[in-house]
C-alpha cells in the first residue's frame, strides 16, 4: 500500500472539512493547510467552549425567535453559520435526523431547540448519557406520548422507538422487550402534564402564549415491578433500560452505520438495514470495536472513523449528497457573515424546507433518510437556485474575499480562461471535477473575452465573470455532493 | 458611573402591589395582542398597544386600543411595506399633548403620526445615518412641541418638531459617558432630565434637556442594581427610576440617587378575556384546574425560566406610568401588560 502524507494533502483536508464542517471558506482552508489534518481534527473533536451567540441581538430584533413558538429553524441556521465548533454543530444535525422530533405535533419550536442544545452538550459524549438525556427531554416525552405512559396503564410508544429507531434497529429485540422497556419509563413526564398536553393538542397559545416544558419524574406513577429487558431481569427504571440497551452489540452496530451513512458514504435507507448488509462491514466492525474499547464514547468512534483509511481514501470523496441544511449553510458561509437582523435567515429556513428538509419538522419519527432522497427534480432546482442567488453579489464580504484571493494568485492583472476556472475550483474546495464539467466551465467563461482588472470597467467585468462562474460551479454535481 | 453598591433596604417602606393583567394572545386579529412592543396611556384611560406580531400572523400587527378595565376598542394601522398607516416592526408609541399618536417602526425606518381619531396623517424618515434619517428607531419621547427619537443603530438621539422637521442630534457609539450601544427606551422626569436605556451598555444614562450627560446608573450583572440589557425606563413623581431589566426578566426600581429599592419578577394572572376563553374551552379549563403556575425550575437562564413560568415577565420591553404613577409593564412574549402600584406598606 502506498503511504500518503495526509497532513499535506490539500484535497484530503477539503474532504474532511466538507464532512466534519459545513464546507470550508477560503480562510478556513488556509488555516487547515497550515495546521494539518491531525490538528484540525483534534480541534473539531475537542471544542473548547460554547459558541458565543448574540442571543440578545437575535431576541431583540427577531422577536419571534425570542419566544420561539416558530422561526426556530432560522435561529438554528444562524448558529450553524456562526459556530466555531462545526463538528459539534454537525452532530446536532446528525442526532436531529435520528431522534427526529417535530413541531407539527409539538406546535412550538422552543422545546425542540432545547433538545438541540442538549445534543450540543451530550452529542459527542457517552452514548448512555445521551440516551438518558433524550429520555428526559420534554419535547421527546411529548412527541412520543410518554406523559401518557403510566404505571397502571403503559403507553409503549417511547419504549418501541428507543429500541427500533434510537438505538438498535429492527431485528434485535422482541415485542416483549418493547413493553418491558416502556414499563421502565413509566412516571417520566413533564411538569403540569394534563394542561401542557391539552394546550399542545388544541394547538393554542391562549391566553398568554406557550409555556416551555420541564422534565419531572413521578415516582408514584412508576411501575416498580420486575421487568425483563433484552434478557436481563430486575426492578428496572429508565436509567437501567438505557444501560442494558447500550451494552448491546446491535446498538453499537446501528450507531456505527448511522455515522458511516452521515459522514462517509450514503447508505441504503434505514428501513432496509435489517435486510441488507452495510456497504462496508469492515468499517462498521472497526467503529463498533472503538465503541466498546472507549466506554461507549461517541467522540472516540468519530475519531476512529475520521482517521481510518475508509474515510480518507479516494472512493469516499464526493460519495455523499449534501443535505439541504449543508447546502444552505455552506453557501451562506461562503457569501460571508450575516449582520442581525437579517431576512436571509428566514429565506434560508424556507430554502431548507423547499429542498425537502424542514428543520425541526421531520416528515415522521423516522427522520430523513438522506442520500438520493435529497435530489428529486424539484428539489435540485431549489438547491441550484438558492445557492446561485446567495452567491450573486460580489460585494458580499465572503465573495469579495474569494475575488481578491483569485487576484492574489495571479502573476499579473489578468488571467486566461483556464486559469480562472482552475483558481475558482481551487478556492471553492479545492473541488475535483470531472473533465466534462471542467470543459463546460471553460466553454462558459469564454464568453468573457477579457479577464483583466487593471481599470474600473475591467474590474467590474472580472467580478461579474467570477460570480457567474461560481454560480455555475455550485450547480455542478461535484459541489452538490460532499 | 453612579455607585449602586451599599444600600439600606430598611429605607424602603414601599412595596409592589399587583393590580391586573391586560392582554390575550391573538394570532389573527381581534381582541388581544401579539408580541406587543410598547404602550401609551391617554388621559381618558385609553391605552394604545403596538403589536409587532410575526410574519405568519400579520392581521394582529397594528395598534390595539384597550383600557386597564379590559375594554377593547379595536385596532388602528395595519401591516404593510410602505403606505401611510402601515407598519412592519413597530417599536414604540407615544402621545403628544393634543393626543396625536406617534409610532416608530424599525423596519421601515420611519415615524408615523396618527390623529386623535386614529387616522394616519403623515410619516417621515428613511434608512440612513444623515440628519433626518434613521437606522432602526426605537424609543420616542414628546417634550412639548418637540419629539426625541432614539435612533438606535446610529447610537444617537435626534430631535424633531412635531411635524417631523429635523432640529438637532446628540450621542455616538461607545461605552463612555454620553455614548451609546444600541439604546432603546427613553423618558423624562418632572425636572426635565432625560433618561435613556443604554441597552447593550447595561446602564441607564441621565442627561439634561439639552443632551448633556449628567450621570449613569447600573452596570452589567444580575444582582440588585445591575442590569442585563435594560429595555426601557420611567421616572415617577418621587423621582424613583423604574427599569425593565429585559434579559434579567424583571422590573427594578432605584431611588433618585440610583440606589436599589425593589425588584419584581411578575405576577400575571387570568383576566376577564382569559376567563371568557376558558368558558368556551371546557377541556382546557378542566386541565388547568390542576395547573401549578409557579414551580422550581432546573435551569438558570432567566428567559427559559420565564418561558416555563406563566406569571413571570417574559421579555419586558417597555414601562410606562399613568397619572397616578401606576406602573405598566409590556411583555413581548406573553402578549400582555401587567399593572402594579408602588405604594406604602410591608
Amino acid at each position: 500500500m502506498t503511504t500518503v502524507d495526509y497532513s499535506k494533502d490539500v484535497s484530503l483536508l477539503a474532504h474532511l472539512l466538507r464532512r466534519a464542517s459545513f464546507g470550508p471558506t477560503p480562510d478556513e482552508m488556509d488555516y487547515a493547510v497550515e495546521v494539518g489534518y491531525d490538528n484540525i481534527l483534534k480541534e473539531f473533536l475537542n471544542p473548547k467552549e460554547a459558541d458565543l451567540v448574540p442571543h440578545d441581538m437575535i431576541r431583540r430584533y427577531h422577536v419571534a425567535q425570542s419566544d420561539l413558538r416558530n422561526q426556530g429553524a432560522a435561529y438554528w441556521i444562524y448558529r450553524m453559520l456562526m459556530t466555531k465548533s462545526p463538528l459539534r454543530e454537525k452532530m446536532t444535525l446528525f442526532w436531529h435526523r435520528i431522534f427526529a422530533t417535530g413541531w407539527a405535533k409539538l406546535i412550538q419550536h422552543r422545546p425542540i431547540l432545547n433538545q438541540i442544545d442538549m445534543f450540543r452538550t451530550h452529542g459527542m459524549g457517552k452514548f448512555d448519557d445521551l440516551l438518558i438525556e433524550l429520555s428526559k427531554d420534554p419535547s421527546m416525552i411529548m412527541w412520543l406520548d410518554n406523559q401518557d405512559n403510566h404505571g397502571h396503564n403503559i403507553n409503549e410508544n417511547y419504549g418501541r422507538e428507543i429500541l427500533e429507531l434510537f438505538s438498535m434497529g429492527v431485528g434485535n429485540y422482541t415485542e416483549d422487550d418493547i413493553k418491558e422497556t416502556a414499563r421502565a419509563f413509566t412516571g417520566w413526564r413533564v411538569v403540569n402534564p394534563e394542561y401542557m398536553s391539552i394546550k399542545m393538542r388544541n394547538n393554542t397559545a391562549r391566553p398568554y402564549g406557550y409555556m416551555s416544558w420541564q422534565f419531572e419524574y413521578d415516582d408514584e406513577d412508576h411501575d416498580k415491578g420486575l421487568k425483563t429487558i433484552l434478557g436481563q431481569t430486575g426492578n428496572w427504571n429508565g436509567e437501567d433500560a438505557v444501560r442494558i440497551i447500550c451494552e448491546q452489540e446491535g446498538t453499537a452496530k446501528y450507531l456505527a452505520r448511522h455515522l458511516y451513512h452521515y459522514f462517509v458514504e450514503d447508505e441504503l435507507p434505514v428501513p432496509q438495514w435489517p435486510h441488507e448488509p452495510p456497504r462496508n462491514p469492515e468499517a462498521i466492525d472497526l467503529m463498533v470495536q472503538s465503541y466498546f474499547d472507549n466506554d461507549h464514547s461517541i467522540k472516540a468512534v468519530l475519531g476512529t472513523m475520521f482517521t481510518a483509511d475508509f474515510f480518507k481514501d479516494i472512493p469516499a470523496r464526493y460519495a455523499r449528497i449534501k443535505s439541504p441544511a449543508e447546502m444552505v449553510v455552506g453557501a451562506l458561509r461562503l457569501a460571508g457573515p450575516i449582520e442581525l437582523p437579517s431576512m436571509d435567515l428566514l429565506a434560508a429556513e424556507d430554502a431548507c424546507t423547499n429542498m425537502g428538509q424542514a428543520l425541526l419538522n421531520p416528515p415522521s419519527v423516522e427522520g430523513w433518510q438522506g442520500g438520493t432522497e435529497w435530489v428529486s427534480t424539484g428539489a435540485y432546482v431549489q438547491r441550484v437556485n438558492f445557492v446561485s442567488k446567495v452567491l450573486s453579489d460580489p460585494d458580499k464580504i465572503g465573495l469579495r474575499n474569494i475575488i481578491d484571493k483569485i487576484k492574489e494568485k495571479a502573476s499579473s492583472s489578468n488571467l486566461t480562461h483556464t486559469q480562472l476556472v482552475d483558481f475558482c475550483l481551487d478556492i471553492l474546495g479545492p473541488l475535483d471535477v470531472m473533465d466534462s464539467t471542467k470543459s463546460s466551465l471553460n466553454k462558459y467563461i469564454s464568453r468573457y473575452p477579457d479577464l483583466s482588472w487593471s481599470d474600473k470597467s475591467g474590474s467590474d467585468s472580472f467580478d461579474e465573470a467570477v460570480v457567474s462562474l461560481i454560480q455555475l460551479i455550485v450547480s455542478s454535481i461535484e459541489y452538490q455532493n460532499a | 458611573m453612579h455607585n449602586n453598591g451599599a444600600h439600606d433596604l430598611s429605607k424602603t417602606t414601599k412595596k409592589m402591589n399587583y393590580v391586573t393583567t391586560v392582554g390575550f394572545n391573538t394570532d389573527f386579529g381581534g381582541r388581544g395582542f401579539e408580541h406587543p412592543a410598547s404602550l401609551a396611556i391617554r388621559d381618558d384611560g385609553v391605552i394604545f398597544v403596538a403589536s409587532r406580531g410575526k410574519r405568519t400572523s400579520k392581521q394582529t400587527i397594528g395598534i390595539q386600543r384597550v383600557s386597564k378595565n379590559h375594554e377593547f376598542f379595536g385596532k388602528i394601522g395595519s401591516y404593510g411595506l410602505g403606505e401611510l398607516g402601515q407598519m412592519v416592526w413597530p417599536t414604540c408609541v407615544t402621545l403628544d399633548l393634543d393626543n396625536n399618536l406617534f409610532l416608530a417602526d424599525e423596519f421601515l425606518n420611519r415615524i408615523t403620526i396618527f390623529d386623535p381619531d386614529g387616522e394616519p396623517v403623515k410619516y417621515w424618515g428613511e434608512k440612513g445615518s444623515a440628519p433626518g434619517q434613521f437606522d432602526q428607531p426605537s424609543g420616542l419621547l414628546v417634550r412639548g412641541e418637540t419629539i426625541l427619537v432614539v435612533d438606535s443603530k446610529n447610537n444617537r438621539i435626534q430631535e424633531y418638531n412635531l411635524d417631523g422637521g429635523y432640529i438637532s442630534q446628540w450621542g455616538e457609539e461607545g461605552v463612555g459617558p454620553g455614548q451609546f450601544s444600541l439604546p432603546w427606551g427613553i423618558c423624562e422626569d418632572s425636572h426635565g432630565y432625560i433618561y435613556i436605556a443604554d441597552w447593550r451598555n447595561d446602564r441607564i444614562q441621565k442627561f439634561t434637556s439639552k443632551g448633556e450627560f449628567v450621570e449613569s446608573f447600573g452596570e452589567s450583572g444580575s444582582s440588585e442594581g445591575k442590569f442585563n440589557r435594560p429595555s426601557d425606563v420611567a421616572v415617577d413623581t418621587e423621582g424613583n427610576i423604574i427599569v425593565t431589566d429585559w434579559a434579567n426578566q424583571r422590573l427594578q426600581i432605584l431611588d433618585r440617587e440610583g440606589n436599589f429599592l425593589i425588584e419584581e419578577r411578575g405576577k400575571g394572572g387570568l383576566n376577564p378575556w382569559a376567563e371568557e376563553y376558558f368558558e368556551a374551552q371546557q377541556d382546557e379549563k378542566e386541565a388547568r384546574a390542576s395547573f401549578v403556575p409557579v414551580f422550581d425550575t432546573d435551569v438558570d437562564d432567566p428567559s427559559e425560566i420565564s418561558a416555563r413560568i406563566e406569571p413571570y415577565f417574559w421579555d419586558p420591553v417597555s414601562v410606562e406610568l399613568d397619572s397616578d404613577d401606576n406602573i405598566y409593564i409590556t411583555e413581548s412574549n406573553r402578549h400582555r401588560f401587567q399593572v402594579f402600584e408602588f405604594c406604602e406598606g410591608n
